[in-house]
């Protein structure tokens, strides 16, 4: 008898999978040869003729110190976004799982601020953190925390370095946490409910289930969404471009923004994707790390 | 590479819609009205299509206006005109993906130089040689910002462009003692000062990575005999007038202002000078025009001044500096050469049409500028408040004074420099002379750079 298309797995996973790949090799693959290709020649944006140049781009971003700024930028808001997207999406995503009514309304709010696009987002920050009308001075200054005029009755969020950053950083929480929560949501509620009942008898509290079933049967889900932020918090630039376009003075530059300043408003397009391609080896290694860290807990 | 660029092209709309103010509503209440459009036979044949591509105006009549005007020439000429209108923040993005791929539109217009571009645009002398032979001298401004002297080419045509003056709350400054507002840097310092201390309001100035801060601080520069580039296009910033600039605002800073001012974008100012927030700040008049529809009370104050006196002289950059671009892509460059010239002679419409925004790179061609001026016919209070910008070329400059735009110009404006050079002195972070021969570090290479490229001189 004839077998059809449909009764081949073969064929049919690669009839499935050929849009994302199609998709993948369209949309990353190319640009991402061609953002190589052009790290080490000398286009500019009005001048689409590739020359070699070897590694000049490189030595020539070495040599800037807001290239420098920007990496240290890059890695602090990399890790203190991922350190608290985990956590909180972590609490978030127990809170998702209880049993409660109302629970489909709270997912729903909860997953808003991923599902709003980025830069909606980061506008509607930029409104919250505005230097004269921002409605978090308003609450704190009734609060008594600010004073009623003058100075001291504003906190100048995106003015000062560090509360920029932090505004910066907790800005990508929110939109970020609630994928985070998700994706451990589906590891929570994998979590077969006769150990946690086990544990229960055997008399283990809530943090004792916590740390010592729920944690590390979830921890190959943990990991992925650390990945997925990491991931997401190093390659993003559209809530430092929206809310204080890398500044006071570079203070929230990173290398995604600084690339795009260069090598696009600035007309290096070489120099800018030197920059941009800069973390690439270093977040490949951590993502292939990541990822056998996970297989290897899987196997576990 | 860069990830999430659509999310980005949203937010560079969405950035760039805040970027300015909209002028509110208001038609026009007399004085002397629209101008009549003429239309001259175009001296060489042409048909086919031509597609512009050009900023959404901060005053949406004008683009009201220019759609039907490039229909109406349309319709003269048999060319079928296409004109797409994007937010400014996007064009240069969008022009630099058109000429990679070598497609795209036959004719771009931007509010800046288009400078790095000038490889893959074609050269406009001829269009430029044709609208100097019809019109006159081109005013210096306007050509210094499109003209490269190293190369000697017209990477663009530069037709029109947009004042910058101060803009002051008249009963604040009555109050000082200063009923017509500051005329120079030391007045603006001591009113100032006076200002926030009686009545808490500070000072409109940004040091911020946004353009309205790179455009006031340069006008410090000048005005204190400083500028990053000398005539030749040699690296000049590291020198005493600089230092003194940076001093100067660092005391304005401290004085006057708070941290707001390092976290301004580019509507900032406009926002806090229609929220009677400040006493004083520089921009063009769409603040005060928004105000007019938005808080009537507050456009009444508002009143203008020219460039501040310093040390060394009164001057302003421009706001805007209107570059037109064709791409060596175009596949109608004719067309849009002869739009170029028939949108010059009818000028004055398009300066009717924003509200007095535009002003023309030659002064005959809205010859009823000066009666607009001084009797404004979209209802200023009193109606002449707007007169002192008929000298404007006067104590305007081009971006680069006392040299020309280039592409080094426009990668230290584009990698905001100068602003954080003050901020950093400001800040207290850096001594002043410090934080100008940092400055001097970042700037020489981008020179040397565009310089070893054979698009700079000096």
């Amino acid at each position: 008898m004839r077998t059809r298309v449909a009764d081949r797995d073969g064929a049919l996973a690669w009839i499935f999978l050929m849009p994302s790949v199609v998709y993948i090799l369209a949309l990353v693959g190319v640009p991402f040869v061609l953002a190589v290709g052009l790290a080490f020649s000398d286009v500019t944006s009005g001048d689409p003729s590739f020359d070699f140049v070897g590694v000049d781009n490189f030595r020539s971003i070495f040599d800037d110190p807001v290239f420098w700024q920007s990496l240290g930028n890059t890695f602090l808001f990399t890790a203190i976004s991922m350190l608290l997207i985990v956590v909180l999406g972590k609490i978030v995503a127990n809170i998702l799982v209880a049993d409660f009514r109302g629970k489909w309304v709270v997912r729903f709010l909860v997953l808003l601020p991923w599902t709003t696009p980025a830069t909606l987002g980061a506008v509607a920050w930029l409104w919250l953190l505005d230097s004269i009308y921002s409605p978090i001075d308003w609450v704190l200054r009734q609060l008594g925390f600010l004073a009623e005029a003058g100075n001291g009755s504003n906190m100048y969020w995106l003015g000062e370095p560090a509360l920029a950053m932090a505004s910066v950083i907790a800005v990508h929480v929110w939109r970020l946490t609630p994928l985070a929560a998700v994706i451990m949501m589906a590891g929570l509620v994998a979590i077969p409910k006769d150990m946690d009942e086990a544990a229960r008898m055997d008399g283990a509290g809530y943090w004792r289930r916590m740390f010592e079933v729920t944690i590390p049967m979830t921890m190959p889900v943990i990991a992925v969404s650390a990945l997925f932020g990491a991931i997401f918090t190093f390659t993003d630039m559209a809530v430092v471009d929206v809310l204080t376009n890398g500044g006071p003075n570079n203070a929230t530059q990173v290398l995604t923004s600084w690339a795009f300043f260069r090598g696009i408003d600035g007309g290096d397009v070489g120099q800018g994707a030197a920059i941009a391609l800069f973390l690439f080896p270093l977040l490949l290694a951590a993502a292939i790390a990541i990822l056998r860290a996970v297989r290897r807990l899987e196997v576990r | 590479m860069l990830h999430g660029v659509g999310a980005l092209g949203l937010g560079a709309a969405l950035a760039a819609c805040a970027s300015e103010e909209d002028p509110g509503p208001g038609g026009p209440t007399g004085s002397v009205g629209a101008p009549a459009e003429t239309f001259a036979e175009p001296t060489r044949k042409i048909s086919g299509e031509l597609k512009i591509l050009l900023w959404s105006h901060f005053v949406p009549s004008h683009d009201t206006w220019f759609d039907k005007f490039c229909a109406d020439w349309g319709g003269k000429t048999g060319v079928k005109v296409t004109v797409d209108h994007i937010d400014q923040a996007q064009i240069t993005t969008r022009l630099a993906a058109e000429i990679s791929a070598g497609q795209g539109h036959d004719l771009v217009q931007f509010i800046a130089c288009l400078s790095s571009f000038e490889e893959g645009v074609l050269d406009l002398k001829d269009v430029t040689d044709e609208a100097v032979k019809r019109h006159g001298p081109q005013l210096e401004l306007c050509r210094k910002s499109s003209l490269n002297p190293k190369t000697g080419k017209f990477y663009a045509y530069s037709p029109g462009w947009v004042p910058d003056p101060g803009n002051y709350r008249k009963t604040l400054w009555s109050g000082v003692g200063l009923p017509n507002g500051p005329s120079t840097w030391d007045e603006l310092l001591t009113g100032g000062t006076e200002i926030m201390k009686s009545k808490n309001i500070q000072m409109g100035l940004g040091m911020s990575q946004e353009i309205d801060s790179n455009m006031v601080l340069r006008a410090l520069m000048w005005s204190f005999g400083s500028s990053i580039q000398d005539a030749s296009e040699k690296v000049v910033i590291n020198s005493d007038q600089t230092v003194a600039a940076v001093e100067y605002m660092a005391k304005l800073f401290k004085q006057t202002m708070t941290n707001e001012v390092f976290s301004w974008n580019a509507a900032s100012n406009n926002q806090g000078l229609v929220a009677g927030k400040l006493s004083y700040a520089v921009n063009s008049i769409s603040a005060y025009r928004t105000a007019q529809g938005t808080a009537p009370e507050v456009a009444d104050d508002i009143h203008f001044v020219s460039a501040l006196r310093g040390t060394q002289g009164a001057l302003a950059a421009q706001h805007v500096m209107y570059n037109w671009v064709v791409p060596k892509h175009a596949k109608n460059a004719d067309a849009a050469k002869e739009f170029l010239l028939h949108y010059t002679t009818n000028y004055a419409a398009a300066t009717y049409a924003s509200k007095l925004y535009d002003f023309c790179a030659w002064d005959k061609l809205t010859p009823n500028l000066n009666a607009w001026l001084a009797s404004d016919p979209f209802g200023s209070k009193p109606s002449d408040k707007l007169k002192l910008l008929a000298d404007g070329t006067k104590w305007s400059t081009n971006i680069g004074h006392p040299g020309p735009a280039s592409p080094a110009e426009g990668e230290v404006f584009s990698t905001f420099i100068i602003p954080n050079m003050f901020a950093k002195a400001a800040r207290g972070e850096l001594t002043a002379k410090q934080a100008v021969t940092e400055a001097e570090g970042l700037i020489t290479p981008i020179f040397a750079k565009w310089r070893a490229r054979g698009l700079v001189g000096g």
